[in-house]
Parts: structure tokens; sequence; C-alpha cells
């Protein structure tokens, strides 16, 4: 019977499609109080917090401030985030009191009776200024470079001597949001133990529990996640927002606690994806051979480092694309400033560099007069390929037949077409320990139970780790049951983040129920005792059965990069073709094709829904979005001003899966949530130039943008 | 405070409210239907859309006392299975925040238009953001249901 490469029905969808599904914005409890946060608005100030006012409203229960916190610290990497400010702010948005009362309206009342007296302090915006010695600091550091990722391969200056044509271009790209359709909620009690439970919507839960553990100094026994239903998340619910704030209160009121942001709440609370300056020199000979390329990249991580380090790791190590180049320098830096804070978003830091190592191939390529798709094959990668940090690519690598797929469908002579290829490194990297953990145990009634903390955010986890496990073990889905929503009997999956969770957490689902499976045929061996049987028959405690799958990953060298920082790597080709009204400079793509490498498809219908959704966030991050920061202030808070693709701006697209399978993957399969928006925009860059002869070195390429460019004289290609 | 009376889903409910309360607020908070989102609170995104009197309207952008008298049907009574079935077929729902706009939505074309084309589907969801699925397959969803209805 097979289960994994059949398009078996989401096992979340039918309380999703009848309006079932709980959202912790949908927990209503008796005696609940609300909370509501104060957060900054200014970029940088001493600030001194009088709470008197609000505390005469009737109905506020307490106005938490720094001095209520027992470690105000928390951060996924640095602790640099304060629960909330104490003297200073670093950004617009920061939380500075949280106030508690019987209602929203008398919480939100009593947050405007609270008397913030902001002494402002210069701030620096632009991370080159940021950047310089002299630069007022963010945090009480020395320098606002919180880090600085090198490649040293090769010899680059002797190497770019011997090219015949080079190509230093500057690229830009604008700090986005996730705008997930969910904001941030959630519910947070207690019981007569001083046990808390939090019902949120996070990415990684476990994870949470030592944040907010560590900021209450409480145990970790003591808090318990129920990982409610998500409303998306594409990295942007990583870092915490809201959970200490519930916890804090819930452990001093002995009540319960509500939350719900608004949606401009939302946009203050999160990080955001890093804006990046990327400046390539590259350079080929006449035959068409890459052999050189200088890459320097400004992340601008503003005013908290959240996950920069390892986003501008990311970017460095990304910034070939998948091409072979014997000799490559590149310098990543990841720079404080007083913005919003960038992290996580679909991509990581492999998002923002095609924009400008796919532009820099077709600049080449027409430098070369060459095809540019036989230019990309000449250079492209290949089992045995070695990376720029000299890990070698051990597995077949299927990009050139992306390559090929997407090109039996368009034709790349013709104007207004374009290319982008790409590829991803799965998992944490950098030799951080990526582990998953999954419990399996066969029940009573001759069922799975299926423990593993595993989050689901909308991209199909559930049925994905069910459709595993039923494969092992040559049952049907409906006879998984799966628990991953509560903290305190699940084992520790890691993030769903960095594609990571097909792969990484469905080896764990795999080998422990592989290990059940050996378990029942080493006492049993008629095939045809059903599990009701089995579990009569067998020692129940040799029924449960755990298992650890911890990925491949090596730290890199500090001063060359060399290393194996991600395992595997997926790869992607997407090929548009697009029309520009030349008038209003409005961009129709008229048709766009995507083959995408995936090991194995363990849900065909699920990989589509991922290409058709990264697609659309391509479309938007491409053409549409920017956060139109002005002096660290979003000025579009609002989904009617920060807009987001509507069905109206995407298309049908061609889907083709690419399959062959990863010698270290769940029956073969890898990652691909993130894989599929990386090489949306570059694809259409380069189809854009293709057909106006000129090229956009920026995006979004709005039409007011598209309609300047037209009418420049600069036509540099 | 202010009595009013309202006919959700072939209920009826007689119901105090302020007068600042939201249509949103008293299908959730009230009447406990949560199967209707908010997403922007600003009529932008389509996760609160509700049927009122027919038309597919942003239950956040109406006041509860506009509402008085009228026959609203929220997600929780959407009694087209064929048409919430197509969804879970054709894989449409991620992470199922937009769902019940969408299908609410999905009922109100159907409704109106006997053979809808794609493009027809399209502008009818344009109201309702989904940042997750592309809106591809929601218009699949749509677009099947209407095929098999035809043929049955």
């Amino acid at each position: 019977m097979e289960v994994v490469g059949e398009n078996i029905k989401r096992v979340d969808a039918y309380e999703k499609v009848n309006g079932l599904a709980l959202y912790p914005q949908d927990i209503y409890l008796e005696d609940m109080l609300y909370g509501v946060t104060l957060r900054s608005i200014k970029p940088h100030a001493y600030i001194k917090v009088n709470i008197e006012e609000a505390y005469k409203l009737e109905g506020v229960v307490k106005v938490f401030t720094a001095k209520d916190v027992p470690y105000n610290h928390h951060g996924v990497v640095f602790k640099d985030h304060e629960v909330f400010c104490k003297e200073k702010v670093r950004r617009i948005g920061d939380p500075i009191a949280y106030v508690v009362a019987i209602s929203e309206k008398i919480a939100k009342k009593a947050i405007e009776k609270i008397k913030v007296e902001y002494n402002e302090l210069p701030a620096v915006f632009d991370p080159i200024i940021a950047m310089k010695d002299d630069s007022i600091k963010i945090h009480e550091n020395d320098s606002n470079i919180i880090h600085h990722f090198k490649i040293r391969n090769g010899d680059v200056d002797k190497a770019f001597e011997e090219c015949d044509v080079i190509v230093e271009r500057e690229y830009k790209v604008p700090q986005v949001d996730h705008a997930f359709l969910q904001t941030e909620s959630g519910v947070a009690t207690i019981d007569k133990n001083d046990s808390i439970t939090i019902y949120t919507s996070t990415q990684y839960p476990h994870y949470d529990i030592i944040e907010i553990a560590e900021a209450l100094k409480i145990e970790h026994e003591k808090i318990k996640i129920i990982n409610c239903a998500i409303g998306g998340a594409f990295g942007g619910r990583e870092d915490i927002t809201l959970q200490i704030h519930l916890a804090l209160a819930a452990k001093e009121l002995k009540k319960t606690i509500k939350t719900v942001y608004s949606r401009e709440e939302s946009f203050l609370s999160h990080s955001k994806r890093h804006s990046m300056i990327m400046k390539y020199k590259s350079g080929a000979t006449k035959e068409g051979k890459l052999k050189a390329l200088k890459v320097d990249i400004i992340g601008d991580t503003g005013a908290y480092a959240s996950w920069a380090i390892n986003v501008l790791r990311k970017a460095g190590v990304h910034a070939t694309g998948p091409y072979e180049v014997e000799n490559v320098w590149v310098d990543s830096y990841a720079v404080y400033t007083n913005n919003p804070f960038s992290g996580a978003m679909r991509g990581f830091g492999a998002t923002q560099v095609p924009i400008a190592y796919e532009q820099q191939m077709d600049i080449l390529s027409k430098k070369l007069n060459m095809n540019p798709i036989d230019f990309r094959l000449k250079n492209i990668f290949k089992k045995g390929s070695k990376t720029a940090t000299n890990q070698i690519l051990s597995e077949v690598i299927v990009i050139e037949r992306c390559i090929n797929e997407v090109r039996k469908h368009i034709d790349f002579s013709k104007k207004g077409s374009g290319i982008g290829a790409v590829f991803y490194g799965t998992g944490y990297g950098n030799g951080f320990p990526d582990v998953s953990k999954a419990i399996v145990k066969l029940n009573k009634e001759g069922k799975l139970e299926l423990y593993v903390g595993i989050t689901e955010v909308g991209q199909g986890a559930k049925t994905i780790i069910c459709q595993i496990a039923a494969q092992v073990l040559s049952v049907n889905t409906e006879d998984i049951i799966l628990i991953n929503e509560d903290t305190s009997i699940t084992p520790d999956a890691g993030t769903a983040a960095a594609s990571r969770q097909t792969y990484n957490t469905g080896n764990a689902v795999k080998l422990a129920c592989e290990k059940l499976k050996e378990e029942i045929s080493k006492k049993i061996h008629s095939n045809n005792t059903n599990l009701k049987e089995v579990y009569k028959i067998l020692d129940k405690d040799s029924l449960i059965k755990s298992a650890t799958f911890t990925a491949k990953t090596t730290v890199m060298d500090e001063e060359t990069g060399f290393g194996d920082p991600y395992w595997p790597y997926t790869f992607g080709a997407c090929g548009v073709e697009l029309d520009v009204n030349e008038k209003t400079g409005e961009i129709n793509i008229l048709k766009a094709v995507v083959a995408l490498d995936v090991g194995k498809a363990i849900n065909p219908k699920l990989i589509e829904g991922q290409i058709d959704g990264g697609f659309a966030m391509g479309i938007g991050y491409t053409l549409m979005e920017d956060l139109r920061i002005i002096n660290g202030e979003i000025k579009n808070k609002e989904l009617s001003k920060y807009l987001i693709p509507t069905s109206l701006d995407t298309i049908d697209i061609i889907k083709i899966i690419v399959e062959e399978e990863e010698s270290s993957g769940p029956f073969g399969a890898k990652g691909i949530g993130e894989p599929v928006t990386v090489y949306v925009a570059p694809a259409i860059l380069n189809a854009l130039a293709h057909k106006i002869n000129k090229r956009s070195y920026e995006i979004p390429i709005t039409p007011d943008k598209i309609i300047n460019l037209i009418n420049s004289d600069k036509s540099k290609e | 405070m202010k009595n009013i009376n309202l006919y959700i889903n072939d209920n009826f409910y007689n119901i105090d409210i302020n007068e600042e309360d939201r249509l949103i607020d008293v299908i959730r908070e009230k009447i406990n239907l949560t199967g209707t989102k908010e997403g922007c609170g600003e009529g932008e995104c389509g996760a609160c859309s509700v049927i009122l009197n027919g038309e597919i309207v942003n239950s956040c952008l109406i006041m509860a006392f506009q509402a008085d008298g009228k026959k609203i049907i929220t997600i929780e009574g959407v009694k087209e299975e064929d048409l919430k079935q197509s969804f879970i077929d054709v894989g449409a729902v991620q992470c199922g925040f937009c769902t019940p706009g969408m299908v609410l939505s999905g009922k109100v074309i159907l409704d109106n238009y006997n053979n809808p084309t794609k493009e027809d589907i399209r502008k009818g969801i344009s109201g309702n953001l989904c940042r997750c699925t592309g809106y591809n397959k929601i218009v699949d969803a749509i677009y099947n249901t209407s095929n098999v209805r035809r043929e049955n």
C-alpha cells in the first residue's frame, strides 16, 4: 500500500473549511482579563515611564513594566531584546508596558493614560553609516556590526585579471513583512499548582518555553504551550512577541489573560525580511566560464539581532547561485540600526541574493554574446561540484534538469522572457545541532499515536508526517493519531523553519516508526496480524519507540568560510513571460513555469500549493511590497497600504515536480517551503530587462518606477 | 445599549448591543461563531466576510445595529457541502485563516453565476486576501464545484 507519493487530503482541512479550527483569538474563557501593550513611538530615546494615571481608571488590574520582569531579556540568538524597555527604546514599536484590565477597551484607554517621557537620542537608519566607527551605537557594543561572514576561496584578484568580461553592479532590496493573515494572539491560564498554560500560535513552542522560563525565572516544567491553529508564519513567528507578557501576567495575577494584536501592532511587533545592499563583481572568460566573484552584502537588521547572523551567513553561502566559481570572495555584514528589526522570512537570506546573482548571469551572458541559458548550463552545479564554501555536492544534482524542463515551456529568445535558477540549503546551518525527536506508540485500538512537536503553520506538516508514519507501518493515515500541539506531552521537533520539517522531523518520525515495525516483526512473523491483535500479544512497553534525527552540518572556518553548512541543497528554476504597459508601467505576467527539485514528493498536491503560494509571495516581493520606512517608522502598517497580491495579481502557473531521491531524506524527500519563492524575483526582473532593454537593480519595481526606468537615459545592462 | 434582531444561519437572535459594536464583534463574542475571522479591521482582507441579505460584506466594516433585522450567513451556516469538499479535494486550504471568507465568497459567486469563468472567480474573490495559496487552487475549487453542479 502506497501512502507516500499520494495526494492524501490534508488532515486539518475539514476543520478549516468549516470555520472550526481554533486560532488563539477564538478562545473565550470565563473571567478573562485583557492585556494591551504600550509601544515606543520614538526610534531612539531614553524613557521615563509614569503609570499612575492608568491605575486611576476603573477596571485596570495591573500595569506591567520592566521592573516586574525577573530577567528582562530575550532573543533567539543574542538576548538583546528587553521584555519591556527599561531606560531606552531602540526602535518604534519597542514594548514599554503591558496593561491588564477587565476589558480590552479599558486596557486600551489605560495605555493612553501612561505618560512616557522621551528624551530623544540621535538615531541611525542607514546601515552604511551605522557601520562606521564613529556612528552612534544602538546597543552597548563597540560596533553596530554584529557579524561579518567571510568566504575566501582562491585568488580573486588574479582571477579577475584573467577574465574577458567583468560586470559590477549594486542591488538593493527593502525590508518587507510576512503579512500572515492571522495577527498574533494568545491566552494564558494558571492552575492551582502555579503551572502556566499559554495558548498561542508559534513556529517553535519548545523554544518559547525556554525563553519564557528564563524571563520569569521559573522552571520549564511550569510552562506548557498549546500551539493552536496558526494563520501563516513565514518566519514571522520565530521571535517571541506576546508570550512572555501573557505568562508574566498569568503568573502574577493568577488569572486568565488574553491578548490579540491589531494589524498595526502585528506590523510593529514581529521581525521583517532583511533589507540588503548587495555589491556584485562577476567575471567570466570569453568561453563562458565563470571565473571570479566578489560580493559585498550589507544587511540591515534594525534594532535587534534576531537571526541576523544566520541570515547574512546564509546570504553569503548562497552568493554564487547554483554555479561553480573557482575564485570567490564574500563579505557579508549584519548591522544594527534604529529601524524595525529584521529576522527570519521565507528564504532567510537566500531570497535576496538571487536578485543579484541571477541578474549578473544575464548581464554577463549579454556581454559574452551568449544565450543566457547556455551560459548558465556551462557553469551549473553537477554531482561532485564544489560550492563556494568547498562543500562537495555528492548527491545527484537536478538543477540542469529543472532548467531544461522550464525551457520546454518558455521560449527564452522571445522578448519579455526571463529565468531564475536557484539553490537553497536546508537546515539551521553552520554546525548548529539540528535535531528533531519523535515518539510513536501503538494503542489498544490498534491505532498509532504519534507524539511530535511539529508545527503546522499551513504548509501541511501534519499531513506529511502522518503519511510518512503510515507508509512505514503499512496503515492508512486515518490510523495515525497525531499529537503535536501540547508541549507537555510532545518531544521537541525543532522549529518550523529552514524548510526542515519534512526532512528533519520526517526522518525522526520514520526512524521511530521503523523501530516499532522491527519490534513487531521480531515477535510476530505473520503479516496478517492486525495491530489490535499485536497490542494484545506484545509487551506494552515495547510498543513505544522514540527516535532522534540530527541533520548533517559542520561549522565553517571563520576566515575562509570553508565547511558544509547545510544539508541537503534543493534546486529550482522559474521562467516567466511578461508584458509591460509602457504608458501605465504595469507588468502583466503572461505565463510562468516552475520546475522544482523535491527529492521525493510525499504529497504532490501539497507541493503544488507551496509552489503557487511561493510564486505569489515572490510577485509581491518583486512588484509591490515595501514597508516605506522613514526615520524608523513604517508608513504603511495597514493591509490597505501595505499591498500584497490579490487573486487578480497571480496567474495559473505550470508546475513541474522534479524527483530525484535524496539519500538522506525520508523516502528521499527534501524540504521546499522556502525554495518555492526564491527564484521568482530574478525571473521577473530578467524578463523585464529583456522586454524593455533596461534593468532594475532595486525592488519593488512598481509601475511608477517602471515608467521612470523606461524614460531614463541610462539603459545600461 | 440597543436591542436588535439578527437572523444568523437560520437562527433568530434578539440581542443587546452597544452602539459601537461592529457586526464581527457580535458574531464572534455574543453569538460565539468564531469561524468569522478578523485579519485587518479595515475591510481590506476579507477574513471577516459574511453574507448579508445575499451579498458578501466585511463584517468588520458594518456596525451591528446596521444588520438589525437582516439575514446573515456565516461559515458555520454554509450548507453547500460540495463547495467545502471541493476546497478540501483540490488542496485550496493551507493555514486556513482566509478559508471561511473564501468559501463564503465562493458561495456568492456560485449563487450569482451559473457558469463562472476562472476570471469571474478571480474577480469574485479579489476582496479576500490569502498569503499562503497564491489563489490558484481556491479558484479551481470554486470552478470545479460549478462544473460538477452543471454536469449533475
